[in-house]
């Protein structure tokens, strides 16, 4: 059913309705330091009416810009460990890629319940870290 | 050289969810940083905002050219998203953070708790 909605140019409103996803994405993730995609999946899904996988997709490209500007407005302050960032790196740019090819097969209720169990266990870190 | 094998073989978990849910993967790396490798928890944040960018355009390259998704927009929602960061950023100064985070902890568990069910209940695609 959202096949058609997906491949049509969206309207005007629902085009709106991305823009204040992306704002309050990137908001809570200056706001709290949680990653925009906690924010953006759910209302992707629950507010823009995007399949669960589409909407892994697209909160992945938007966290590349909201990001960025994080690591300008922080990476200056902060006092980054350069070699752990690489070490983690070597293996997320691995990781990256298997996980891209999960979600393309994955099916879309597993889709949905692997991220409901992200937003609990999401839910219990940032209680514990204020 | 322990460090780094443990370093790697998180990076690789985190890269894998990060490209399966669409997430960053700072809320699997902070903690970890923390925990585990013993940094600070600004030098843990810092560290990992920094990995959040290449494992995000990698899982995004990937999916690109799997045709999964809407490029476009989702390059348009990142790039208002952009000024909400650094929006966000200013307000967290003035703002009580403690209480936000608990708000939006139950806002959290709320909409799990529905993706649950949905999973559970809904149609099978």
């Amino acid at each position: 059913m959202s096949d058609v909605a997906a491949s049509a140019p969206p309207a005007e409103s629902t085009t709106r309705r991305y823009d204040v996803t992306g704002l309050i994405g990137g908001l809570l993730s200056g706001l709290l330091g949680i990653g925009g995609g906690t924010v953006m999946v759910p209302l992707l899904v629950l507010w823009t009416g995007r399949q669960q996988r589409e909407a892994h997709a697209m909160s992945l490209g938007a966290i590349i810009p909201i990001s960025f500007a994080a690591v300008v407005v922080y990476g200056g302050a902060g006092q980054v460990d350069l070699a752990d960032a690489a070490a983690l790196c070597v293996g997320s740019i691995l990781g990256a890629r298997t996980g891209a090819r999960l979600l393309v097969r994955a099916p879309e209720r597993a889709l949905k319940g692997a991220f409901g169990v992200f937003m609990l266990v999401a839910a219990v870190s940032i209680s514990l870290k204020g | 050289m322990l460090t780094i094998i443990a370093l790697v073989a998180f990076g690789v978990l985190t890269g894998i969810l990060s490209g399966v849910l669409g997430v960053g993967g700072g809320i699997f790396m902070v903690p970890f940083l923390v925990l585990v490798i013993g940094l600070s928890q600004h030098a843990a944040q810092a560290t990992s905002l920094l990995v959040v960018l290449p494992t995000a355009a990698v899982g995004s390259w990937a999916l690109y050219r799997s045709k999964v998704g809407d490029p476009r927009m989702a390059l348009r929602m990142g790039l208002v998203g952009m000024v909400g960061s650094v929006g966000g950023t200013a307000l967290a100064l003035s703002l009580p953070g403690h209480v936000l985070r608990i708000v939006f902890a139950l806002l959290m568990v709320v909409v799990g708790v529905r993706l649950l069910r949905d999973a559970v209940r809904g149609p099978g695609v």
